[in-house]
């Protein structure tokens, strides 16, 4: 791997994960050499572990941080605001895969949807149709299966309960992917062996991550270097408010500067705000590029739910590929349901160590074991759709809080707005129609996790007093500081966020590789 | 680690009896609900403050005559301090362990570990039989699925 000098001001990547990896690859593949600063180590696949506890201790950043708010994650996990990757390939390395694009009225949620009290919406800066082209090339670059002439995967048993229950119901839309894990072997990756493990890491390396493609491809082209265990902890400008370095800890928290032509921002929207915030200074006393006052705002995390039904007829819903199955007919937005935009169903299987901790948290008592007795025999979806940007949904520094480098922890505050009361309470009882069709005996109605979608917290806007980042993802008020992970959404959409993360990802390097090679940056 | 409160035949009788009462799983054996009281002091042990309120809460459950108890009346018991720090303890980390143990696993029907055995491709990931083949490609709206 190519070595870079720390005074040598190249671009400096902050995350290696959708968006820091991608970018990471397609700025390198441009000739422009880079350095991305991971904070996780470099786990490879042979270290993944078929385990649930044991992967997630292995695999998910644990680092110190609260919550507040009315959420019920605040209540159960109230250290534990999210679930999401520390390692090289950041969460890609633990998503499950399913990867439909938005639709061209998501990116004009204020034009489409109105003013909704409580709801800080705002149109997206960009289209459907400008982002069109950059969809292909990121649906090529993770294999998505039904796309591009990928095949279908197979039905597993959770898929056949969940599909035949959408026919019961009427609903139309129903199919095994678009899924980012490939049914055979593509672009130098085996096909899925349906070890039913995505959220533990993939072995097989069937499916598609920056760890297995995008970060090893950089380091091929001999201009990337790869630094794990580098955490990122100030970006620093010169004179004129240009970033000029990216200071970071290694593993023992020896700090380290390297020199920055321009830096990208792909921490995932927790760490993200929280850098720019930890860089505040005497020009940006509010946090680089703040001027807006939106650094951290608008939070997002889709309104998510689960639902476990129970039949008498055994399912064994692990294995196979777990969310290889996708229901789009409550996706549109339809305002005579009582709410905004729509969502998704989507297969979804935790083994029972998980399922014992996620299905009701806190639960006990004869209730709570008919769940578990159940395991065999129960199949189970996720719910994804569009939740509402507030204002006051937000990621701050805390006051009380710090890491273990004495530095503030992130704060993370989420309210429902009740357009995502109304919507869950809607998608809970199609659910629930939906198994009864094919013969559900009972059923789990499953609040949301610790976060796995983390979206806006750093929203391009096209005026520069609404949000942080221009049409491109780059600062408003710094010229060389881009974002390139979730936290650029303006609003969420209702479609899992990797692929467009990732189609972000592309248009903004070739934006970026554009300027640097007219000296623009 | 200081072991604060220790893994006495006593002190795992009673948590055992509070994880089973908590955990009311009548195909279960003893086995996993031993681990998870060890698990769960274990965890107490962690701090001198948890080690604290698993002593003094297992002492109550003691005077209470806890172990006593049937079904009926230890649930609700456990429903008079199900908001105590002691609960919570007990609840959290006994859980945890509960469901991880292999044994509960293969009871509950979970095979675990699946990569080396080359995944469920050939060992029924579909073999889900009591339902029709369902249409994996995506709808055509000109066709009538």
């Amino acid at each position: 791997m190519k070595k870079i000098s720390k005074d040598e001001s190249v671009v400096v990547i902050v995350g290696s994960g959708a968006g820091g990896g991608t970018m990471a690859f397609e700025l390198t593949k441009a000739g422009i050499p880079c350095v991305v600063l991971e904070a996780g180590p470099h786990l490879k696949h042979e270290d993944y572990v078929n385990d649930e506890w044991e992967a997630f201790g292995q695999m998910a950043w644990l680092d110190s941080r609260s919550t507040s708010g009315s959420w019920r994650v605040a209540k159960n996990f109230p250290e534990l605001p999210t679930w999401i990757v520390k390692a090289v390939g950041g969460t890609t390395t633990h998503w499950a895969g399913a990867v439909p694009r938005f639709k061209d009225y998501e990116f004009k949620a204020l034009s489409t949807y109105g003013k909704l009290d409580g709801a800080n919406l705002l149109d997206w800066p960009i289209t459907l149709d400008e982002l069109a082209p950059y969809y292909d090339l990121a649906e090529i670059a993770v294999g998505a299966t039904h796309r591009h002439g990928r095949p279908p995967l197979p039905a597993n048993n959770n898929y056949k309960v969940f599909a035949n229950g959408a026919k019961g119901v009427k609903y139309k839309h129903y199919a095994t992917g678009p899924y980012a894990t490939n049914a055979e072997p593509y672009d130098e990756r085996p096909g899925s062996i349906q070890d039913g493990f995505n959220f533990q890491g993939d072995k097989n390396g069937s499916k598609w991550s920056t760890l297995v493609r995008e970060i090893p491809r950089a380091i091929k082209t001999g201009l990337c270097e790869l630094r794990p265990e580098s955490q990122a902890v100030q970006i620093t400008h010169d004179a004129a408010g240009n970033a000029d370095a990216v200071l970071y800890l290694d593993a023992e928290g020896n700090l380290h500067r390297q020199a920055a032509k321009a830096v990208c921002v792909a921490g995932n929207s927790i760490e993200s705000p929280r850098l720019l915030l930890l860089s505040a200074s005497s020009m940006f006393p509010d946090g680089l590029a703040n001027s807006s006052g939106q650094v951290g705002r608008n939070y997002m995390r889709h309104l998510t739910g689960s639902v476990y039904a129970r039949f008498d007829k055994p399912v064994h819903m692990y294995r196979g590929e777990t969310m290889a199955g996708i229901i789009a007919d409550e996706q549109p937005h339809d305002p005579s349901r009582g709410f905004v935009g729509g969502y998704y169903m989507e297969t979804l299987a935790l083994g029972p160590s998980f399922l014992a901790s996620f299905a009701d948290p806190g639960a006990w008592g004869a209730d709570f074991t008919e769940i578990m007795d159940a395991y065999s025999h129960t199949a189970g979806m996720w719910i994804v759709g569009e939740d509402m940007p507030q204002s006051s949904n937000r990621v701050t520094l805390s006051s009380s809080k710090r890491d273990k480098w004495d530095l503030p922890a992130a704060n993370v505050h989420y309210d429902d707005h009740k357009n995502d009361l109304a919507m869950r309470a809607h998608a809970y009882e199609k659910a629930t129609n939906l198994y009864e069709s094919v013969g559900s005996t009972g059923r789990q109605l499953t609040p949301p996790y610790p976060s796995t979608h983390n979206l806006g917290t750093l929203r391009m806007s096209a005026n520069a007093e609404d949000g942080v980042l221009d049409n491109y993802g780059r600062a408003h008020d710094v010229k060389n500081l881009f974002v390139s992970d979730g936290s650029v959404m303006t609003t969420g959409a209702s479609a899992n966020p990797t692929l467009t993360i990732v189609a972000l990802a592309i248009r903004q390097a070739e934006y970026l590789a554009k300027q640097l090679k007219s000296g623009e940056l | 680690m200081n072991n604060y409160v220790n893994n006495t035949p006593n002190e795992q009788l009673l948590l055992v009896r509070m994880l089973r009462v908590m955990f009311p799983h009548k195909n279960f054996s003893d086995g996993p609900y031993e681990e998870a009281a060890e698990a769960v002091i274990n965890a107490a042990n962690s701090t001198p403050g948890q080690a604290l309120i698993l002593y003094n809460g297992l002492r109550e459950l003691e005077n209470s005559s806890f172990s006593t108890l049937d079904l009926v009346a230890a649930t609700t018991y456990l429903e008079r301090i199900e908001k105590s720090s002691f609960f919570a303890i007990v609840q959290s980390s006994g859980l945890v362990a509960l469901y991880n143990n292999h044994d509960v696993w293969k009871t509950l029907g979970y095979e675990g570990p699946s990569f080396d055995l080359g995944g469920y491709l050939n060992r029924g990931f579909n073999d889900l039989d009591w339902l029709p083949e369902p249409r994996i490609t995506e709808y055509e709206e000109e066709s009538d699925q």
